[in-house]
């Protein structure tokens, strides 16, 4: 743990740290554009998940939607990490010692496991379950972690400004 | 403005402004489902627009995106409203003088418009004509710009 302490510390002193922290517009402008890509990830996964527990797009079948919802949750993931890690460059002294920050983060790597888990078991057998209106019960119940998991990132991550005061 | 400014001492000293004001997690807590609401409403917008400029969903109709995703985006539009109105109701005057503020509420009203008559127009269409086509490209860039809009100058409130 020490060595994320000590590449937290180096990172807190270098230009683009200083320069982000010290720039009133900075920080700001970057979080906002964070927010609005975390709605294009969430908002995305969120309309799959509902599918998955045949709430919207019934007539669809679930194999379609993934499919064209996946550039779009890609895209906003990209603006979401690059606008995040920027974020954390910032203020990576004070986020390492932040528990709401510390806590975004392991829900982050949950919800990366999440799908991964989803795609190498239930979602492999799409195609006899692709048009059922309630999926099988596996795949409504990574819809709902999905759902609590994004919403517990949005709260810690809301959070994060609020302990660090 | 007279009616507004009345409108908002009144609600600052409801029971519920007077709540919001006074609890030290009332605000915070609200902002999250303000932010939590924000995400299903932006991504559903987003689909909605991008199904509209023919980026996105083409395999449904531009009817069958507006009508399926029209309760997320009507219900996550209104989750905002009532959570915007308790985060104003804490201290109305404060965001009342509010620059920032007071371009969203109005940016907020035009997209409003702007998105959802599209959006419900569409839903409620049988067929759509293909000299529509237009109408719908050019709305959907006019509301990704506005909610755009809206998302930034909300951000800016609260530094100001």
């Amino acid at each position: 743990m020490p060595t994320l302490q000590h590449i937290s510390e180096w990172i807190y002193t270098t230009h683009l740290s200083t320069s982000i922290r010290q720039s009133p517009y900075s920080f700001p402008a970057i979080e906002t554009i964070h927010t609005l890509g975390i709605a294009a990830v969430v908002g995305t996964v969120a309309i799959l998940d509902l599918r998955l527990l045949g709430l919207v797009m019934k007539k669809e079948p679930v194999s379609r939607i993934a499919r064209q919802l996946l550039p779009w949750t890609w895209a906003g993931f990209a603006v979401m990490f690059v606008t995040g890690l920027l974020l954390w460059i910032a203020e990576s002294q004070t986020s390492y010692s932040n528990w709401a920050f510390r806590t975004k983060m392991v829900l982050l790597l949950l919800v990366g496991i999440n799908p991964l888990i989803f795609h190498l078991t239930i979602y492999r057998k799409v195609n006899t379950w692709d048009l059922a209106n309630v999926t099988p019960l596996r795949a409504r119940l990574t819809a709902v972690s999905s759902l609590v998991l994004w919403a517990g990132i949005i709260v810690f991550g809301r959070l994060i400004a609020y302990v660090n005061s | 403005m007279n009616v507004l400014l009345g409108l908002s001492h009144w609600l600052g000293h409801t029971h519920l402004g007077i709540f919001v004001r006074d609890s030290s997690y009332a605000f915070p807590a609200i902002e999250m489902l303000h932010l939590i609401a924000l995400a299903v409403f932006g991504g559903s917008i987003l689909l909605v627009d991008l199904r509209f400029l023919n980026l996105g969903f083409k395999t449904q109709t531009i009817q069958a995106v507006a009508r399926e995703l029209l309760p997320l985006t009507v219900g996550g539009v209104a989750a905002m409203a009532i959570s915007g109105v308790l985060m104003y109701a804490g201290s109305p005057m404060r965001y009342f003088h509010n620059p920032a503020f007071q371009v969203k509420m109005a940016l907020f009203v035009i997209a409003l418009f702007v998105h959802f008559s599209l959006q419900i127009l569409a839903a409620r269409s049988k067929s759509l004509p293909p000299s529509r086509t237009r109408l719908f490209r050019t709305a959907a860039v006019a509301s990704l710009l506005l909610w755009f809009a809206i998302g930034f100058s909300g951000r800016v409130i609260g530094y100001l």
